[in-house]
């Protein structure tokens, strides 16, 4: 092993800090509130027109606080009845596809990991092609009627449990963890799969960390299977609830053409309750992250390496 | 503490899995619901935000026909590709309610039955209260495939400018009358008040400005031909006109990027001046207006006339706006046709449109009038659930519905006022759908529209109009004239 | 190979292979176990829809079928590469694309490890987060904001040009600084989100080298150039090929949403072409075969990468 376990853990503080570091601290600060002051902004302008009047928001009078401050749009969103069962079967897919994506992603990602692994090249190669080639909707729509997954919640999560790319990048974090690790289990006649469990697991808290907050993301996020492979409303998750309100105010809005659909014309989403939607349909997921940070801790590895 | 997460998280799957278990099966035994019983059907339906199944107008067709009918919808997004997916799978819905684009595409991929053997013999009703253009309109190949479906606002006036008549008030002008006082006033607006003068977006070809050059509707008819307006010579002096307007300042910078939304935005926020909204989004216009100036005073300008004083506005004409099909694998054919004739029946029609009389509406001097709060309540997605009108009534019952907002009535009551004598149809307005229009119309829409917007703002000369029209024809242009002359002359 | 094993096996060279990886396979039987639920997975969901890039060279009926509709060859292809846009929009993609590689692929990296020098935690963690946000608006909604923010009546930019004595930008509608948009806004909603693969990579960095180095009296930048960085290689590398495969994607559903006909001639990539030369077409083959060449460049660029990286760096994906 190249670095000594030096006793530096006493007094750390005694190092001094040059001026010019100072500096960096201090703009490094102000950089990153600034950035995140215009990351925010959005959030709080749809929290403003989500707290306003419908006629403020239609002028244009809303930015960063709410104009004639209601609450009724909340009301409305949360008293929806589709939009509570569309909030279950997002948060049961979201749960159940990152739960599933994560072990079965970690268990494609292991032996890929391992450069002894015959076929290693073949293997991964396999994984990359289809990143870029797919056959289209058609025959996976085909394919999903076989099996007769459409129209059931399955279809959701199952053809997207392994990412090829979070496996990419998990099989890249167990390739930069220490071989000696596996070499002393060895030597201790461990199998691969106690080697897993034992070393290999607990050391890579970060990037499982990562990987489910992705799968969680995406899953959270995805409308797109739900749109084409989902017929009963009462499977239909949220970002499909939002898509639909979201579109379908605009349809109503187009400027030339026929005469509208008198009833969805005077039926349209009011702006507010647009906004208070999204942020309702956005704020769990923005929730994940910060209940996944404990584990971004630095220098998981010390203790281990020791041992 | 680490194989407790562990044990903790494989038992929250397990859970969730068999969660999702219960939920598939269920879901799964009410999808196919009907089968063997011949008083169940299935239709889909385009989308709209409510739940159909739940709706009272599904229960007051169950009541009166006897017949139990599972509703589903399309999606609001990419519903052309869905309806694709589910006709390529044969799924087996007995009714279909289509929009045109989509009924050329099934029925000119043989995925309709042909239904005029079934009418012949179910549609008594039907046969009755749809009109023979209309039923026209929905032959192909010299068969019915669907039965067309008319809207209720069909051959009025959509649009008319509005402008802000306190500011007029305050400079002591008048609405204008012709295109000379239209500048007039946009310059006074531009000068005095320092605000957009007129507003708008997208639609390069702005109904109101261009009816002025006798640009009225998309097809116009000349010396008993058919020609498409981007071939009429006024087409290329409406844009010389436009994009001086443009140049001068005197319409909306931003114009190739506004929303409808946006331009109703910058109108109540006293940024604009003129704008030239639907009917149908007034309310929004007004209130908002309202809140920001409780002072401002939207007026609604009368047709502009030409110079020889004659004014016109364009109308679609009574088009056709939804096909209702039978596809060819559906299981319940008759039954579907017998449910859907059920339907036209005088009081059932009505009670599907209006609701019934006392409850849902009154009905005084002729006149539909809603009660409120039931009617909303239980007759809102009321249009959803047609398919197909009776003809004659619907108009009448339709005004009904803009009664539920009084500023929807009033303007689209002046809209109609000022546009009175005036209207131009669409001489295609009745043609079913050809091949050879169905498939171009969309793409060369788009073409025209961008390539007018680079001409208004001068990014492209106007002098390129002959290499524009030329590749308009032959992208599908020249096939499009075509077909629809041949059509015209058969008529 | 060896040549020494080679002699060993007297009988056959090709024997002796299958027995070597026998013997090897044996050894790490749980291994090569562990690959089954993988590969069945591509198998199954992703191979067995794979005969559908078929539908390239046919014109594709959907009530046909596959099996039924007409094979017309390279037609479709010939339609893409003769189409008298083909050349300006192929290299508007690449314009915006390299673009969006040099200016936006170092961001998240230089945003991870500044953020790893913030040492507030109360300060630090909130930033994680709020900086990921705008990675859940959709691009109608980014770009709604921006058309607000750089209109040029009453934009909060063109009011502070405007004060400073300049000429308004009307940015949505000039063709000089159009593409710069384009970057510049998909910068801004995805570079907070690509950081949180980097600091996953951070955090495997062993806290014991900076110790070491802060003894041999390195300030923060020597640390960052000789620590961090090197620590991070490994995945800005995987990235990097990764990315190049997206290479004439060139942000097709931002690029939907905010361009106008006035910046077609600098925005108008593959992707908003064949959507707007498609529409109202239902053109399935034609899609499939511009898909089929996006995927065929793509594939051809990870390939060269991951050789090239191989070949310089001693490491790739494989």
């Amino acid at each position: 092993m190249k670095t000594e376990l030096k006793k530096t853990t006493t007094k750390p503080s005694t190092i001094r800090i040059s001026a010019g570091e100072r500096v960096f601290h201090a703009l490094n600060y102000i950089f990153f509130a600034l950035v995140s002051w215009t990351t925010l902004f959005p959030f709080l302008n749809l929290l403003a027109k989500s707290l306003s009047s419908e006629e403020a928001v239609l002028s244009g009078r809303v930015s960063l606080f709410p104009v004639d401050i209601q609450f009724g749009t909340y009301l409305y969103v949360l008293s929806d009845a589709k939009f509570m069962n569309a909030f279950m079967v997002s948060v049961t897919i979201t749960a159940a596809g990152t739960a599933i994506g994560l072990i079965m992603t970690a268990i494609a990602a292991y032996p890929l990991s391992k450069p002894r692994l015959r076929g290693r090249k073949f293997f991964i190669l396999m994984y990359v092609f289809t990143m870029l080639f797919s056959g289209g909707l058609i025959p996976a729509y085909l394919l999903m009627h076989r099996l007769e997954l459409i129209d059931t919640l399955w279809v959701l999560f199952l053809p997207s449990m392994i990412s090829v790319f979070n496996m990419l990048i998990i099989k890249n974090y167990f390739e930069s963890l220490p071989d000696e690790l596996e070499e002393s289990a060895k030597m201790d006649g461990a199998t691969n799969l106690t080697i897993l469990l034992r070393i290999t697991v607990p050391l890579s808290l970060p990037v499982f960390a990562t990987i489910a907050l992705f799968y969680a993301v995406g899953f959270w996020n995805d409308y797109f299977a739900s749109m084409i492979y989902i017929n009963s409303p009462e499977l239909k998750p949220l970002q499909l609830y939002l898509k639909e309100l979201l579109i379908h105010s605009n349809i109503t809005y187009q400027d030339g053409g026929h005469v509208p659909n008198i009833d969805a014309v005077m039926n349209t989403t009011p702006q507010a309750i647009q906004a208070a939607s999204i942020l309702v349909a956005t704020l769990p997921i923005l929730l994940v992250y910060p209940f996944l940070q404990k584990y971004f801790v630095k220098g998981v590895l010390i203790g281990s390496v020791k041992g | 503490m680490r194989r407790n997460q562990i044990w903790l998280s494989i038992v929250a799957v397990i859970a969730v899995l068999s969660l999702i278990g219960c939920n598939g099966s269920k879901s799964g035994a009410g999808a196919d619901g009907g089968e063997g019983d011949g008083k169940q059907l299935r239709q889909l339906m385009p989308f709209e935000r409510f739940e159909p199944n739940g709706d009272a107008v599904a229960q007051y067709l169950k009541e009166k026909t006897d017949y139990t009918v599972k509703y589903e919808m399309l999606p609001a997004e990419n519903a052309d590709e869905k309806l694709n997916l589910l006709m390529a799978n044969k799924e087996p819905y007995d009714v279909l309610k289509l929009a045109p684009a989509q009924y050329y595409q099934l029925v000119s991929s043989g995925a309709l039955e042909p239904l005029d053997d079934l009418i012949e013999q179910y549609g008594a009703n039907m046969k009755q209260v749809i009109g023979s253009e209309s039923w026209e309109g929905a032959r192909y190949e010299g068969k019915t495939y669907a039965i067309p479906e008319t809207g209720g606002g069909s051959g009025t006036a959509s649009y008319a400018l509005v402008v802000r008549q306190d500011w007029l008030d305050e400079m002591n002008m008048k609405a204008p009358t012709n295109l000379d006082e239209f500048v007039t006033v946009l310059r006074a607006f531009k000068e005095k008040k320092k605000v957009i003068p007129l507003t708008g977006g997208k639609v390069p070809v702005h109904p109101d400005i261009a009816s002025v050059f006798g640009l009225t509707t998309a097809w116009m008819e000349r010396d008993g031909k058919i020609i498409h307006s981007v071939e009429a010579p006024e087409m290329r002096e409406y844009l010389a006109f436009m994009s001086t307007l443009y140049k001068e300042g005197l319409i909306d910078s931003e114009w190739g990027i506004n929303t409808a939304d946006k331009s109703i935005e910058k109108v109540a926020s006293g940024k604009a001046a003129m704008y030239s909204p639907g009917w149908w989004v007034a309310p929004n216009l007004v209130n908002a207006l309202a809140k920001n100036f409780p002072d401002a005073k939207l007026g609604i300008v009368p047709v502009l006339k030409d110079k020889a004083g004659v004014a016109r506005v364009g109308s679609a004409g009574n088009t056709i706006n939804y096909f209702i099909a039978v596809p060819k694998f559906a299981k319940h054919k008759e039954e579907a046709v017998k449910w859907l004739d059920m339907k036209f029946d005088k009081d059932i029609f009505k009670g599907i449109a209006i609701g019934e009389e006392g409850a849902h509406h009154k009905f005084e001097d002729g006149v539909y009038t809603p009660i409120m709060p039931k009617f909303a309540d239980e007759r809102s997605n009321a249009s959803s659930f047609l398919t197909g009108v009776d003809e004659k009534n619907y108009p009448i019952y339709w005004q009904a519905r803009l009664k539920k907002n009084p500023v929807v009535e009033s303007y689209f009551a002046t809209f109609q006022k000022n546009a009175e004598g005036l209207l131009v149809i669409d001489p295609m307005s009745a043609a079913p759908p050809i091949p050879d229009i169905s498939k171009n119309l969309q793409r060369l829409n788009k073409y025209q529209e961008d390539t007018f917007i680079n001409f208004i703002s001068g990014t492209e000369p106007l002098d390129n109009y002959d290499q524009f029209l030329t590749e308009w024809r032959a992208q599908g242009g020249e096939e499009m004239v075509k077909a629809a002359n041949e059509w015209y002359a058969k008529r | 190979m060896d040549t020494k094993e080679m002699d060993n096996a007297p009988r056959s060279p090709t024997r002796h292979y299958w027995r070597k990886l026998w013997s090897d396979v044996r050894k790490d039987w749980d291994l090569y176990i562990a690959l089954i639920p993988g590969v069945a997975f591509l198998l199954l969901f992703k191979y067995t829809p794979m005969y559908g890039v078929v539908i390239a060279f046919q014109d594709f009926n959907i009530f046909s079928g596959i099996a039924d509709s007409p094979w017309v060859g390279l037609e479709h292809f010939a339609r893409l590469f003769q189409s008298p846009k083909f050349a300006q929009v192929f290299w508007n993609t690449l314009i915006i694309s390299v673009l969006k590689i040099v200016l936006l692929f170092p961001l998240p990296i230089l945003l991870a490890i500044l953020m790893n020098e913030l040492t507030k935690m109360w300060f630090k963690r909130p930033v994680q987060t709020i900086i990921y946000m705008p990675h859940f608006l959709s691009w109608v909604i980014v770009s709604g904001l921006f058309i607000d923010l750089l209109s040029i009546n009453g934009g909060l930019v063109n009011r502070i040009i405007e004060w400073f004595g300049g000429e308004p930008i009307k940015f949505f509608l000039d063709n000089s600084v159009f593409r710069w948009l384009l970057v510049g806004t998909a910068g801004w909603k995805e570079a907070g989100w690509g950081t949180i693969v980097y600091l996953a990579a951070l955090s495997s960095i062993d806290p014991q080298l900076y110790e070491a180095a802060k003894m041999d009296g390195a300030n923060k930048f020597r640390q960052i150039w000789h620590i961090t960085l090197p620590g991070l290689v490994p995945v800005i590398l995987l990235m990097f090929i990764l990315r190049l495969g997206h290479m004439l994607e060139a942000g097709t559903e931002q690029i939907l949403v905010m361009y106008n006909p006035v910046v077609y001639n600098v925005s108008d990539v593959i992707g908003t072409y064949v959507y707007r030369t498609g529409l109202g077409e239902q053109n399935y083959s034609f899609s499939a075969a511009v898909g089929l060449f996006e995927s065929v460049v793509g594939f051809i660029l990870i390939m060269s990468g991951n050789y090239i990286s191989r070949r310089t760096l001693n490491r790739g994906i494989w």
